[in-house]
């Protein structure tokens, strides 16, 4: 069933880019600053997160605004697609068995969208780490691995979401609230040693945990990312891209029902 | 003379989620815990459907609301897969299907065509390449870039139509597309397909107009809930379909 979904994307790719290149000409169509827009909207966070976290709150993380921008660009694209995805088949319901317009590409172009957006935003962070003098080692070259496993966990949760806010209008509200909260439950802000120890196996069981402690391990401490964290962040991506498919195809047909 | 539709033995059904609709996260929860996924139905919406058309020639598919004529041209076209037997087709499609929701609202005519094109699976640059035409067709004029909101049902249909023929396909599927619109453009239509015809295309109509398919059909097809019951000689086919039609009728009055 996944290749199906595979296969019909190969033969659409000139649609996915289409609609891709267009979500990202909308959103910079008009605006003098275009582009920078992707790296302003992290930085004027990381000011003010710095400000309350590391000035007022005092946290104690050197370097804070490396540290914050490893875990919160990664963080924008997971929760900026599970956003514009949740909606993203009611929004398309123009196309849903009406035209050859197949389905399976209104799931993945809010997520490509969002994953052309970190890969404008992540050089940056980069380059911060060399000025800021990380010793950047052979690890770097992990970062698409890295972003591939975050692709594929962002696809299954987006694929499900999809799906579910066809039927049940109100999961789009309940996410807002879901997003914050993972925000807030993933360290980002803080280091996961300032977790109490009981809870530290719950909250390393969020794959966007183990997705950002790569990150942050390549970029802010330049050592290799624990691998087994790593695997399970891609294992978790995996199954979870199995169900979600299986769900999303038993569905598809039923969808022009409920549009 | 080879055979450009073959369809056999196919049956379609659809899945009925026992789902309320405006249903809440809460019934989501029902649902899980007492496992209403298994309280979930099917419709049948065709049954055991065969038939083939013959490349270059022309097919009418007529029957009352609700008998299977879209789904049966959602599963020539691909759109849907058939749950049991097969559709079979020589060369490549174009499906110009219920026209009230071709194109994207929000969408200018140019962008929503040029969607509609890499749908069919051309790309980018063929698609840049077919605009000329289409705009030239469709006789939208600067509405083109205008968008498909304020477009009337007559527009709306002359560029989905323009589009559907741009692509040359070798089989084109037009669902009730001769009810909307001025005589005009219907008029041109006609002979677009007409054309197309003289130049080895196959082409499959579905209408309520059995006058249409009388006049231009080389075969037509009768569907009623979802079986088969009459397929052959068009004016056969109608006159049968035409006593049924009738009798219902007497028999509502």
């Amino acid at each position: 069933m996944i290749l199906d979904s595979v296969k019909q994307l190969y033969r659409y790719r000139w649609l996915v880019v289409e609609l891709v290149l267009r979500n990202l000409r909308l959103r910079y169509r008009g605006s003098a600053l275009g582009v920078f827009w992707t790296l302003l909207n992290p930085l004027l966070f990381m000011a003010v997160y710095t400000l309350v976290f590391a000035v007022f709150l005092k946290v104690g993380v050197p370097n804070y605004p490396l540290y914050l921008l490893c875990g919160l660009i990664p963080f924008t694209f997971f929760g900026s697609s599970l956003q514009q995805g949740a909606l993203a088949i009611i929004d398309g319901r123009f196309y849903v068995g009406r035209t050859l317009f197949p389905t399976v590409a209104l799931v993945v172009v809010p997520v490509l969208t969002n994953a052309a957006n970190f890969l404008i935003a992540m050089p940056f962070v980069v380059v911060l780490a060399i000025v800021l003098k990380v010793h950047l080692g052979w690890a770097v070259l992990l970062l698409p691995v890295v972003f591939l496993a975050q692709l594929l966990v962002t696809q299954a949760v987006v694929t499900i979401l999809a799906t579910i806010n066809v039927f049940y209008r109100d999961v789009q509200e309940l996410l807002a609230y879901a997003v914050s909260a993972l925000l807030f439950l993933t360290p980002i802000f803080y280091k996961v040693t300032s977790i109490p120890i009981q809870y530290r196996s719950i909250i390393a069981l969020n794959p966007l945990a183990a997705l950002t402690d790569s990150y942050q391990r390549i970029l802010y401490d330049g050592t290799m990312p624990d691998f087994s964290r790593l695997g399970y962040a891609f294992v978790v991506g995996v199954l979870g891209l199995l169900v979600a498919n299986a769900v999303f195809a038993r569905y598809r047909e039923a969808f022009a029902q409920y549009l | 003379m080879s055979d450009a539709i073959v369809v056999s033995n196919v049956s379609k059904r659809f899945l009925l989620p026992s789902i309320p609709r405006g249903a809440t996260v809460k019934d989501l929860v029902l649902r899980t815990v007492r496992r209403d996924a298994n309280r979930d139905t099917y419709v049948d919406a065709l049954r055991d459907v065969s038939f083939s058309v013959e490349r270059g020639s022309m097919l009418g598919v007529i029957g009352r609301n609700g008998s299977g004529k879209t789904t049966l041209m959602r599963l020539i076209a691909g759109i849907l897969k058939p749950d049991a037997g097969s559709v079979r087709l020589t060369g490549d499609i174009a499906p110009l299907l219920t026209l009230s929701m071709a194109f994207h609202p929000d969408l200018t005519g140019r962008e929503g065509a040029r969607i509609e094109l890499l749908a069919l699976g051309r790309s980018r640059a063929e698609a840049e390449a077919l605009m000329p035409r289409i705009v030239d067709y469709s006789e939208i004029g600067e509405f083109i870039d205008a968008p498909v909101r304020t477009y009337s049902q007559g527009m709306m249909m002359r560029l989905a139509f323009a589009v559907a023929i741009s692509v040359d396909a070798d089989t084109l599927l037009f669902d009730e597309i001769l009810a909307v619109g001025d005589v005009a453009f219907a008029h041109k239509c006609l002979r677009s397909i007409d054309d197309f015809r003289n130049r080895g295309k196959t082409i499959v109509l579905v209408t309520h107009d059995t006058e249409k398919v009388r006049q231009f059909c080389d075969l037509a097809l009768w569907l009623d809930q979802g079986e088969l019951v009459g397929l052959g000689d068009p004016a056969a086919v109608i006159g049968a379909y035409g006593n049924v039609v009738a009798d219902l009728i007497a028999a509502e009055d």
